[in-house]
């Protein structure tokens, strides 16, 4: 047995060695998610929209001199052992210049602070959303595509009251996202706004029922529920079992449940009374190019934090482009690209943006996710807007601010 | 660059390998000596992580702690914090039997993450604790992976000579005896209850340790690193593998079962492009193929249990 497990181990090693054969001159960014573990069902459509991204770069003439751009993927798994250690190998055994993910918040801190901070590589997370990455001591290395939390909760709030909506019921998932969310929406709409919360609980995921937690969020007599989680998973059945048992009339999502699973499940015409708020980009085109983009690669545009995803992706080629696929100054050259001043670049025009970078001409990337300009945290705002369900899937109902 | 990258890839294996190691002999202590089902590592771990957490960053508004102190008080209060939280469960769950104690370990560990999670003023709840010191690092990035692996093999070097004391020291031999023969152990006058719970304390505090070096080597801890499947059951695969009752076991098995669950997938990451995303799930089921194929060719582990006087050991293990 022992021969068999050398023999078995020996195949690894060789595989391993036989195989680092690095091609001359190709930049690599790291491309690290949750590929096993909780987020499993997410990350592979956030992995496709990043190597959305790494395909149109290459089309389009590559990074620099035509050198190709390869995005390497690794399995951050969800936690902060897979994260560090996925980052480790993206960093020293492939040597990236910069990391989109890890798609977990924990992972995303681990990573960061144990490998990508000290290692000086600079990482920008699609779906990061804890408010913990805000006041990481980064050096200007870490960056999100995706707005804390903190803003959408905020903003949701302002929204609803400014829409009339009067007392409310808060259910979220225990988690860092629903956690994150229910608690900025709790501090605007009840110590802002002097709005009425009549219950404020969390769940957890994949029970069966959630009848019992909805008999319990009912009793402060709000009739309407907001929601805090995901509409592909738990969050769906919370909202289909309030809506058979009639515990609620009007129902809030924060962006997880504005998911093409809750229309094709409950059908369109149960959910009048039912909105979602949602990161849009700001008035442009450039969310429809995306979504067009990633249906010709056969990905689904609905997925969430695909849009984020191929942001990040695409911004971090972008400044790579500037600083000439070198890890050193790709933070300051991400807010070069992206600071609101300059030709407007929409998603999968990286020939005209090389183009430009290589004139010395100022370019802003106008994201499908938002315009991404980054704060001195390496936060984005987000700008989000408020959906409602028409005949066509999600609609637009009103901007938020 | 390289090579530089190399070496400081086998650096943190081998920092996350001393750091499993840990749990591995802490496990080694209830399991291979005392025969104690414990299904619940990741509640020590996340209670020493946490203790050590709260023990050393620097204070937050809304939650308790941020008492700045030295990493050592950190990891000294963090075996503590373990060791007591472990002294009511085993006083009241090892009255069980073998798997009865699995199920009991298992739900408790379950309990201890979702009090991590829903309590922010404790813990911060489900966003976890960031900006935990991580003892020198300010020099470069592989001096700091150096230093700190130096740091955690001290750490394992001192608890594997003591718990290897231990294990050939009379209070080893009686652990074994009470493990194989309870009823024996007592007509010979042996507190078993008593024994049984100080294996389970001691092992629980090696844990607690484990769980503070990982918090710090990482800067933070979340409750994402409390899942069964990494703090607990990587943990028994690695026990497993190396051969219980054995401390050298504990440290090989960790050794083997992280570098192939690393390393394979830079194996994997060379099948074609288009399965980039399929290749990560291969890694999971060469981990549970080993595992079979051990419990079939080897259930006694790499290195078995040393049987003084027995020439048993020496034949191996196919013969069963």
């Amino acid at each position: 047995m022992k021969t068999k497990l050398l023999t078995l181990a020996a195949g690894l090693m060789t595989a391993t060695a036989l195989a680092t054969v690095p091609a001359k001159a190709d930049v690599k960014i790291g491309l690290i998610g949750g590929v096993s573990g909780p987020i499993a069902a997410m990350a592979p459509a956030m992995i496709d929209a990043a190597q959305l991204a790494v395909q149109q770069v290459n089309e389009q003439g590559g990074i620099g001199d035509g050198e190709k751009l390869v995005g390497v993927v690794g399995d951050s798994a969800c936690n902060p052992q897979g994260g560090t250690d996925a980052a480790t190998k993206a960093v020293n055994i492939e040597g990236v210049a910069g990391i989109v993910g890890p798609h977990c918040s924990g992972a995303v801190l681990a990573a960061a602070g144990s490998v990508t901070i000290p290692a000086g590589v600079t990482l920008v997370t699609p779906s990061g959303t804890s408010p913990e990455i805000t006041n990481l001591e980064d050096n200007d290395s870490v960056f999100r595509t995706v707005p804390s939390d903190d803003y959408q909760g905020r903003a949701l709030a302002r929204t609803l009251k400014d829409m009339g909506y009067g007392k409310v019921a808060v259910a979220y998932l225990n988690n860092d996202y629903g956690t994150g969310l229910a608690n900025a929406f709790k501090t605007e709409y009840v110590d802002a706004l002097g709005g009425e919360i009549t219950q404020f609980a969390a769940h957890e995921e994949g029970k069966a029922s959630y009848r019992s937690n909805l008999a319990e969020l009912a009793k402060g007599g709000a009739d309407t529920l907001v929601i805090f989680d995901y509409g592909d998973g738990t969050g769906l059945t919370i909202l289909r079992q309030a809506l058979e048992n009639g515990f609620f009339e009007k129902f809030v999502g924060g962006d997880g449940m504005k998911s093409d699973a809750v229309i094709n499940e409950l059908g369109a015409e149960n959910l009048a009374n039912f909105v979602s708020s949602s990161p849009v980009g700001e008035k442009s085109d450039s969310l429809d190019i995306f979504n067009e983009a990633f249906k010709g690669v056969g990905g689904d545009p609905d997925a969430i934090f695909a849009n984020t995803s191929y942001d990040a992706a695409f911004l971090l080629a972008l400044a790579l482009e500037k600083t000439g696929g070198r890890k050193e100054g790709v933070g300051a050259a991400l807010r070069e690209v992206s600071n609101g001043e300059g030709e407007a670049i929409r998603p999968g025009e990286w020939q005209k943006a090389k183009e430009l970078i290589a004139a010395g001409t100022a370019i802003d990337y106008k994201g499908a996710a938002g315009d991404h300009n980054f704060d001195a945290k390496g936060d984005v705002p987000g700008t989000f807007a408020l959906f409602e369900v028409g005949a066509d899937g999600f609609e637009v109902v009103s901007e938020m601010n | 660059m390289e090579f530089l990258g190399l070496v400081n890839y086998a650096l943190f294996m081998a920092i996350f390998i001393a750091i499993y190691a840990l749990l591995a002999l802490g496990l080694n202590i209830q399991w291979g000596f005392a025969g104690l089902f414990n299904a619940g590592i990741a509640g020590f771990f996340a209670v020493g992580a946490y203790t050590s957490a709260i023990l050393t960053t620097e204070a937050v508004d809304g939650r308790i702690g941020g008492f700045d102190l030295h990493f050592v008080i950190g990891w000294i209060g963090a075996m503590i914090a373990a060791a007591l939280v472990a002294w009511p469960i085993g006083k009241i769950c090892l009255r069980f039997r073998s798997d009865y104690l699995a199920i009991a370990s298992i739900g408790i560990a379950e309990i201890i993450r979702l009090v991590i999670k829903s309590e922010p003023a404790l813990t911060n709840g489900a966003r976890g604790i960031p900006g935990i010191p991580r003892p020198m690092s300010d020099i470069g990035y592989m001096e700091s992976q150096v230093a700190y692996l130096i740091i955690v093999l001290a750490v394992l070097i001192a608890a594997y000579v003591l718990v290897e004391r231990q294990f050939n020291a009379p209070w080893g031999r009686m652990m074994r005896a009470i493990r194989d023969n309870e009823d024996a152990a007592k007509a010979m006058g042996k507190d078993v209850e008593f024994r049984r719970l100080e294996a389970f304390i001691f092992g629980a505090a090696l844990m607690g340790l484990g769980g503070a070096l990982f918090a710090h080597f990482n800067r933070s801890i979340t409750p994402e690193a409390i899942d069964p499947m990494v703090a607990t059951f990587l943990v028994w695969i690695m026990l497993i593998l190396g051969g219980s009752g054995n401390n050298r076991g504990a440290i090989l098995g960790a050794a083997v079962v992280w570098i192939i669950w690393s390393v394979s997938e830079i194996a994997t990451d060379r099948l074609p492009h288009e399965y980039a995303i399929q290749a990560k799930y291969i890694r999971l089921f060469l981990i549970g193929l080993m595992l079979q194929l051990v419990l079939r060719f080897r259930p006694e582990g790499l290195l078995p249990e040393p049987l003084r006087g027995d020439q048993r050991s020496a034949k191996g293990g196919a013969d069963h």
